[in-house]
């Protein structure tokens, strides 16, 4: 059974390994502007391929997995952990494998069917004298040889190939666009390098609000919805701990909603929930805030969760023993165990958060944040310069401060 | 006395514990912890568990005071059916168990006298106990538990600054906290060196003597056991297969329970 499941696995991984390798390779050639029989307005869409074509395509692939699988492990085999042998673990020989070769096309046309029946040894494996095993494990004595001498190594260097390739072209990284249009952000670097303060306290009196009152607006925003979001997650956190929670299957029930919620919420990002707590409570450091709650609320969440998930369960048990309930279990055996990595995280977001404020002023979020990006499309970039350093000073000093806090703490 | 309990009365005097046919399966790997464990205990009697690891100790114990879920089986605590308590009639039966562990599973970052004073959770109301307070009477109990197992002078000590055999007398404290009528002690002493492994043992010992605590002790050493135990139980794979006086095994039973391979070791 676990050899017909590595068998068909396998197959798979194999089958999705080189399509993929194939679409891959057709992108590049595209982008490249070697080859348009693609919809030229896209960059990624399905082939516009004829009938014929896609078969030459799809037995292209089955032909080169088939060749991959017959010589030496492919990588979709290694993965599964699973090789063709000879005669007491022997590598197969050339002859062999040729044979096995020919011999998988006739079992594909019979839709598998020796595997079916004997997925160790089929009919066609057997009359060569191969069969198909688990790899010797890695403490065994069995030479392997180096990576860059078998199919999967082999493979496996190509996909990463293409992949970066692939990435490197969607990304449309243009290094000589880099370098030969440096002399176009000189004026924003001559403005960061001649920062100007003169909003520093005296309020802008276009946008009402001094460098200062943004700078304050934007750390007690971010405090205030540190706070927040550790309040509501500290008792969340243990509803979403799977050693607490999941002990009955309504406690199952609720450790899944928990865990789901933070997972959901955390994966927006706090730039995404500003532009609609902004168009919900009106532009400024209310929507902000509120971003920041709600993102906290579940990145804390989910971190206190798996704190809560690695205590020591001795103390749980201790306590369960002497007649204590639930609450007091959780007061004196778990809270005292995750205290000091509650702080320490707790310290970190509120660095994440002040940093967050500035992004989420983007969309509406106030504070700091707004005079950087007011100034920057008005393209004073004096005036974003001192902004950028008032700000760059302030986090030096929070993070060396939370630093120092949490090293004193844990 | 028996709230919410759903035991009946029995109609004549019955031994202090009684477990009958008690079966334990864990669900994953259908591992057969215990199988048809039946005994019972007089009111103060020394009870002593041996048989190798893996062979059940640990599951008979904590199903007594159901950490753990027995699968099937009876349990009666002076005659009160625990197997049929509803949990929070078993939390308040709990607070008469105490129980000692190999780990000692205290509260590593609290201090001593918090440690202690957590053996009183169950007699207190809840929301006093999260904001940290208990009654003074418990405080003063606090202190005349540690003085009993003399550790008076390290009441505000945190509890990862002791020793081991200083930590598992906490462990004893709390334990004594809950003023038990019996205590369950598993594997006491088996993270101790031999030296302290009788100090700790007299400390539980002199529980049973002086306050006529009925004592079930997990052992790992058969002359320990051969020492502290009125009586000894051996599990082999789940099964009771010895019950008797200590002077009642001989060589034969020995290897019976331990094994052909096993030689006596002696902690002196």
């Amino acid at each position: 059974m676990k050899i017909l499941r590595a068998r068909l696995l396998s197959l798979t991984l194999d089958l999705f390994l080189w399509a993929y390798l194939l679409y891959s390779g057709f992108t590049l050639y595209y982008l490249a502007e070697l080859w348009t029989p693609w919809r030229p307005e896209e960059k990624l869409v399905w082939p516009a391929l004829s009938p014929w074509e896609w078969a030459v395509v799809i037995v292209g692939i089955v032909e080169v997995v088939l060749l991959t699988r017959s010589f030496g492990p492919s990588l979709g085999q290694r993965v599964l952990g699973v090789h063709l042998v000879g005669e007491g673990g022997a590598r197969p020989t050339l002859a062999q494998s040729l044979a096995h070769f020919g011999f998988s096309h006739l079992e594909l046309l019979l839709l598998g069917g020796g595997i079916w029946l004997n997925p160790q040894t089929p009919w066609h494996e057997r009359c060569i004298g191969l069969r198909f095993e688990p790899l010797p494990p890695p403490e065994s004595a069995v030479r392997r040889p180096p990576w860059y001498r078998t199919i999967y190594g082999l493979t496996a260097l190509l996909l990463v190939a293409m992949t970066l390739a692939l990435g490197w072209r969607l990304t449309e990284v243009d290094l000589q666009k880099l370098i030969r249009s440096a002399s176009k952000s000189l004026r924003i670097w001559r403005g960061l390098i001649h920062p100007s303060f003169q909003y520093l306290v005296q309020p802008d009196p276009r946008i009402k609000l001094s460098f200062l009152d943004g700078l304050v607006q934007s750390l007690y925003m971010a405090l205030l919805a540190t706070v927040a979001g550790i309040i509501v997650a500290f008792p969340l956190s243990f509803a979403g701990a799977r050693n607490i929670a999941a002990r009955s299957s309504l406690g199952w029930l609720f450790y899944s909603l928990t865990r789901g919620f933070f997972n959901v919420f955390r994966a927006v990002e706090s730039v995404f929930w500003a532009s609609i707590f902004a168009i919900w409570v009106g532009f400024g450091p209310f929507a902000g805030a509120m971003a920041l709650f709600i993102h906290t609320l579940a990145a804390l969440g989910k971190l206190f969760s798996e704190q809560v998930e690695h205590i020591d369960p001795g103390p749980v048990e201790a306590l369960t023993a002497t007649g204590a309930n639930l609450f007091q279990v959780l007061r004196y055996a778990v809270v005292p165990q995750v205290i000091p990595q509650f702080l320490a995280f707790s310290l970190y977001r509120w660095d994440i958060n002040l940093r967050m404020a500035t992004v989420v002023a983007l969309v509406g979020g106030g504070g700091i944040g707004q005079l950087l990006f007011e100034y920057k499309d008005d393209l004073q970039w004096n005036l974003v310069g001192g902004v950028i350093i008032l700000f760059m000073i302030t986090v030096w000093i929070m993070d060396y401060v939370s630093g120092w806090v949490r090293e004193k703490i844990v | 006395m028996r709230k919410g309990g759903a035991g009946s009365a029995p109609p004549f005097s019955m031994p202090h514990l009684v477990v009958e046919n008690l079966t334990k399966i864990y669900e994953r790997g259908k591992i057969r912890a215990l199988s048809n464990v039946s005994f019972s205990v007089e009111k103060g009697e020394f009870l002593v568990l041996i048989g190798l690891s893996g062979s059940g100790k640990s599951t008979l114990l904590r199903c007594i005071n159901r950490l753990v879920e027995p699968t099937s089986g009876r349990i009666f605590l002076n005659g009160v059916e625990l197997t049929k308590l509803s949990p929070r009639a078993m939390r308040r039966m709990r607070r008469k168990i105490g129980m000692v562990f190999q780990q000692f599973n205290l509260v590593k970052r609290a201090t001593v006298l918090q440690n202690v004073l957590a053996g009183r959770l169950g007699y207190n109301p809840t929301i006093p106990t999260l904001l940290g307070r208990f009654p003074k009477e418990d405080i003063r109990r606090a202190q005349v538990c540690l003085e009993r197992v003399g550790l008076l002078d390290k009441m505000y000590v945190r509890a990862d600054q002791l020793s081991g055999g200083q930590q598992q007398r906490v462990g004893i404290a709390r334990a004594l906290m809950q003023e038990p009528e019996l205590l369950l002690a598993d594997e006491p002493v088996s993270a101790l060196d031999p030296a302290t492994s009788h100090s700790v043992m007299q400390y539980i010992e002199q529980i049973n003597k002086e306050d006529g605590v009925t004592v079930i002790a997990s052992l790992h050493f058969l002359s320990l056991a051969r020492r502290y135990g009125q009586r000894i139980i051996a599990l082999k794979a789940g099964e009771k297969v010895f019950d008797g006086k200590p002077g009642e095994i001989d060589d034969r039973k020995f290897k019976e329970i331990y094994g052909e391979e096993a030689e006596e070791v002696e902690v002196r």
